[in-house]
C-alpha cells in the first residue's frame, strides 16, 4: 500500500457527510450544510470524538419526510446565510413549502437540532 | 394676506404688472390723487377726505373717457351706489393698518375686471410718467404697507426691462439724469430706476450681490451607518408561524400525543412565543396535567380560558404568570375543583383574599409550590393550614416577602397531621429566628424528606444542632446557602452525630466560614450516596479535604466548588481518576458535571473526561 488514506483529516466544508432517519434513508450532504444544525455541529465536530465524527455519519431520530425537510432547511440556511444585505431571503416561499401535517413533528425535531 | 407672500394662480398679465413694481393699489392712489387734484380744481365742493372712494371711479372714468363710453356709463351708476362702502378706504390707504377692509377693497377694485385690466395698461404707461414727475410724496408715507423684499427683478432686471449698460435714465426719484450701471436698481414703489445716490438713500446697498440663491442643505449626503441585524429565521419560528396560522384548523397539525403535546408546549415555551392561539392547542378535557414553562403571553383572559377549557385538572405548572390576577384566579379555584398540584412561579397580583377562597375550597391539596409573591402573608398561611394541612405535602413559600416567625409558628401546627416532605421556604425579605426555625423543625421535621432554608441569614449552629440535628431524621436533600453565621466546627459536629441516613444532595455553598473541617465530616456523613454536593465559595477549605471527595464520592453526578482556592489540576484529576496512593479512593466515576469557576490555580491543562462538562476553566496562564 503506498496510500494510506488517513480517516482523520482536517473537517473541510466541502466534506460530505451522512445522514439517516430512523426508517432508512440516507441523505448525503456537505459538511457546511450539516453544520447549520447546532447539534449536528457538536455531533460532528472532531474534537469532541464521538462515533458521528470519526464516522461522518449522523442519524437524526424521525421520519424521513421530516428528515428531508431538515435538510432543506440546513441547505437553504447554508445557502443563503452567506448572501450579501441586499439580497431578499426567499423565507416566504420556503415556508410555503412546509406541509402543515408535519410542522408540529418539525417543530420538535427543529428544536432538537438547534435551528 | 400679502405679507405672508402666499399667493394664489395669477395671470401672466399680473405677473408682469408685479415684476414692474405696478400694484393696482398704487394705480388706485395715483388715480385718486389726480382726482383730487381735478376735484379741487374742478371747485367741487366735495370734503376732501370723502373724495377718495368716489375719486377712484372718477380716476377711471376720466381714463375710460379716452377709450370708450358705454363701460364708464353703466359702471358710473354702479360705482355711484356703491360710493358710501368706500368711505373706509381713504382711512385704510393713509393708515394702512385695516387690513380686512383693504383686502374687500382690493377685491371689489378687481371686481369690473376688463375695464381695470384696460385701465391698468393704460396707466402703467401713465404712471412712468407721473412716478418720474415726482408726484408720489405721500405714497413714500405709505411705505409700510408695501412688500418690502426686493424681488428678484430689481436685481436681476430680467423681469423689467432694464435699459441697457450705460445708457442715460431719469432717476424716479430725483429725477437727475444717471448713466444705468450694472448695478442700477429698480426703484422700489413703482416704477423707473433710482440713480446710485438715491439707491444709497433709500437704504439698499447696491453692490450687494445678490444672495445667492439658498443651497439646498444637501439631503443626508453622508452615509449613515445602519446597523440592521440580519438574523435567519430559525426553522423553529418557521414552524410555530405555520403552527399559527393553521391553528383554527387543529386537523391539519395531525395528531398529537400527549407526550408530544408536552414537548410542543416546551418548544413554543423556549421560543418564547406560547400565546393565547397556541396554548390551546394543549387544552382538552380529559386534560389532567398541565405545564406551561412561559405563560408571559398569556393574558388574565386567556389564563381564565385555560381553566375553563380543562376542568379537569388535578397538576397545574405555571411558569412566569405574572399576568395571573384576581379574576383569573378566581376561575382556578372554580373551575378547578380537583387540583391537587399548583405550582406556580411570579404569582405577583393574586391577593390575599383570592388566595384563601382558593384554599377553602381545594381542601385535598398536596402539593403548592409558589415563587416571588410580595402578598402571601399570614392570613393566607392560616388558611392554608386550616384547609389544606391535612393533605399537604409538598410545600414551597419561596421568596415570599411577608413570611416571618408569626407564619412559622403557623406552619408548625402542620406537625398535627405529620404529612410534609417537601418544604422550601427559601429566601424571605428577612431571616427567621433560630427559635421559631427549631420549634417548626420540632412540629414538622420528623417527615421531611427535602428541605430548603437558603437565605436565613440569621439562622446559627444552634439550629443544626437543636432543629435539624434533634428533629430531623429521614431527609435526602438538604439546601442551607447563604447562611453566614454557620461556623466550621458547628457544621463539623453537627454532621458528626446526625443520625439521618446519608443525604442525596447537599447544598452548603456561599457560606465563607466552612472548610476543613465541615467537608469531611460531611463526606462521612453523607458522602456514600452523595449525587449532587454544592460547596461554592468554601474558600478555605484545604487541598486534602478537598482530595477526600474522591474517596467517597463514587456516586457524585454533580459537584460545584466554585470559588474554592485550593482546586487545581490534581485535585480534578484525583476526582476524575482515583487517587492510587490510597487504596479504595476510586474517584468519581458517575460525575457529570463539574463546576470550577474562580479557581485560579485550574489552568488550561485541567484534565478531562469523556461524558463529564467542565464549566469555569480559564485557560490564560500567567507566565513568569
Amino acid at each position: 500500500m503506498t496510500e494510506d488514506i488517513d480517516m482523520q483529516t482536517e473537517p473541510k466544508d466541502t466534506d460530505w457527510v451522512c445522514v439517516n432517519s430512523t426508517d432508512g434513508f440516507s441523505f448525503l450532504v456537505r459538511r457546511k450544510v450539516a453544520y447549520a444544525s447546532g447539534t449536528m455541529r457538536n455531533m460532528l465536530d472532531t474534537e469532541s470524538n464521538y462515533a458521528e465524527a470519526s464516522t461522518r455519519t449522523c442519524t437524526i431520530y424521525q421520519r424521513g419526510i421530516i428528515v428531508e425537510k431538515l435538510l432543506e432547511y440546513m441547505a437553504f440556511r447554508a445557502h443563503y446565510e452567506s448572501v450579501g444585505p441586499k439580497e431578499e431571503i426567499p423565507v416566504h416561499e420556503f415556508m410555503e413549502r412546509i406541509p402543515p401535517e408535519i410542522v408540529l413533528e418539525l417543530l420538535l425535531a427543529a428544536d432538537y437540532q438547534e435551528m | 394676506m400679502r405679507r405672508n407672500n402666499v399667493r394664489g394662480p395669477t395671470s401672466a398679465l399680473t405677473e408682469y404688472l408685479k415684476a414692474s413694481g405696478i400694484r393696482a393699489r398704487h394705480i388706485n392712489r395715483r388715480g385718486s390723487n389726480l382726482n383730487r387734484g381735478q376735484n379741487e380744481q374742478n371747485g367741487d365742493g366735495d370734503a376732501p377726505d370723502a373724495g377718495p372712494s368716489n375719486s377712484r371711479e372718477a380716476g377711471d372714468e376720466a381714463e375710460d373717457g379716452e377709450a370708450g363710453e358705454e363701460p364708464s356709463a353703466t359702471r358710473t351708476n354702479a360705482t355711484r351706489r356703491r360710493a358710501s362702502g368706500y368711505n373706509s378706504d381713504e382711512l385704510d390707504a393713509s393708515e394702512g393698518d385695516e387690513e380686512p377692509e383693504k383686502t374687500g377693497n382690493k377685491r371689489k377694485g378687481s371686481k369690473p375686471a376688463v375695464a381695470q385690466q384696460k385701465a391698468k395698461e393704460k396707466e402703467k404707461a401713465k404712471a412712468k410718467k407721473k412716478v418720474k414727475k415726482g408726484d408720489d410724496e405721500d405714497e413714500d408715507g405709505e411705505e409700510e404697507d408695501v412688500y418690502h423684499a426686493l424681488s428678484k427683478s430689481l436685481w436681476s432686471g430680467s423681469g423689467s426691462s432694464k435699459p441697457p449698460v450705460g445708457s442715460f435714465e431719469n432717476c424716479a426719484k430725483c429725477e437727475k439724469q444717471f448713466t444705468v450701471t450694472k448695478y442700477t436698481m429698480v426703484a422700489n414703489p413703482g416704477p423707473g430706476f433710482l440713480c446710485h445716490p438715491c439707491a444709497k438713500a433709500s437704504g439698499t446697498d447696491p453692490f450687494k450681490k445678490p444672495a445667492a440663491p439658498r443651497k439646498k442643505r444637501p439631503t443626508e449626503k453622508r452615509a449613515v451607518v445602519s446597523f440592521e441585524e440580519r438574523k435567519f429565521p430559525t426553522l423553529a419560528s418557521m414552524c410555530i408561524d405555520l403552527i399559527t396560522k393553521h391553528i383554527d384548523d387543529v386537523e391539519a397539525l395531525g395528531d398529537i400525543g400527549t407526550l408530544n403535546a408536552q414537548a410542543i408546549s416546551k418548544a413554543l415555551s423556549r421560543n418564547r412565543k406560547l400565546t393565547s392561539e397556541h396554548a390551546t392547542l394543549f387544552y382538552h378535557v380529559s386534560n389532567t396535567s398541565l405545564t406551561f414553562h412561559d405563560t408571559t403571553d398569556l393574558a388574565p383572559a386567556a389564563l381564565s380560558t385555560l381553566a375553563r377549557l380543562n376542568p379537569n385538572l388535578t397538576h397545574l405548572h405555571l411558569d412566569y404568570c405574572g399576568q395571573l390576577n384576581n379574576a383569573a384566579f378566581d376561575t382556578f379555584t372554580d373551575s378547578l375543583p380537583h387540583l391537587t398540584h399548583l405550582i406556580l412561579l411570579g404569582p405577583f397580583l393574586v391577593h390575599t383574599e383570592n388566595w384563601q377562597r382558593f384554599f377553602s375550597t381545594h381542601p385535598s391539596l398536596e402539593c403548592f409550590q409558589i415563587t416571588q409573591s410580595p402578598r402571601f402573608d399570614l392570613a393566607c398561611i392560616k388558611a392554608l393550614v386550616r384547609h389544606c394541612g391535612a393533605s399537604l405535602t409538598e410545600l414551597r413559600l419561596k421568596q415570599v416577602g411577608k413570611l416571618d416567625d408569626a407564619c412559622l409558628n403557623e406552619l408548625a401546627k402542620l406537625g398535627e397531621w405529620q404529612k410534609l416532605r417537601m418544604l422550601d421556604l427559601s429566601e424571605p425579605s428577612a431571616s427567621c429566628s433560630d427559635e421559631a426555625m427549631i420549634e417548626l423543625m420540632g412540629a414538622i421535621g420528623r417527615e421531611l424528606r427535602v428541605l430548603n432554608l437558603s437565605k436565613h441569614n440569621l439562622l446559627t449552629d444552634t439550629f443544626l444542632e437543636d432543629g435539624l440535628g434533634r428533629h430531623v431524621s429521614q431527609l435526602e436533600r438538604l439546601s442551607l446557602n447563604h447562611i453566614p453565621e454557620l461556623t466550621d466546627d458547628g457544621v463539623e459536629s453537627f454532621f458528626t452525630d446526625w443520625a439521618n441516613p446519608p443525604l442525596v444532595e447537599i447544598d452548603l455553598s456561599r457560606n465563607h466560614e466552612l472548610g476543613s473541617k465541615a467537608l469531611p465530616s460531611l463526606l462521612k456523613h453523607s458522602g456514600k450516596m452523595l449525587e449532587i454536593l454544592n460547596i461554592n465559595s468554601w474558600k478555605e477549605v484545604s487541598e486534602d479535604a478537598l482530595n477526600e471527595i474522591a474517596a467517597y464520592g463514587r456516586e457524585l453526578r454533580k459537584l460545584d466548588v466554585g470559588w474554592c482556592r485550593q482546586v487545581d489540576n490534581f485535585v480534578v484529576k484525583a476526582w476524575l481518576d482515583g487517587n492510587p496512593d490510597h487504596e479504595g479512593w476510586t474517584g468519581c466515576p458517575k460525575l457529570t458535571e463539574l463546576k470550577i469557576w474562580g479557581c485560579n490555580r485550574i489552568t488550561a491543562a485541567c484534565p478531562r473526561k469523556k461524558g463529564l462538562s467542565i464549566y469555569g476553566v480559564e485557560s490564560q496562564e500567567v507566565i513568569i
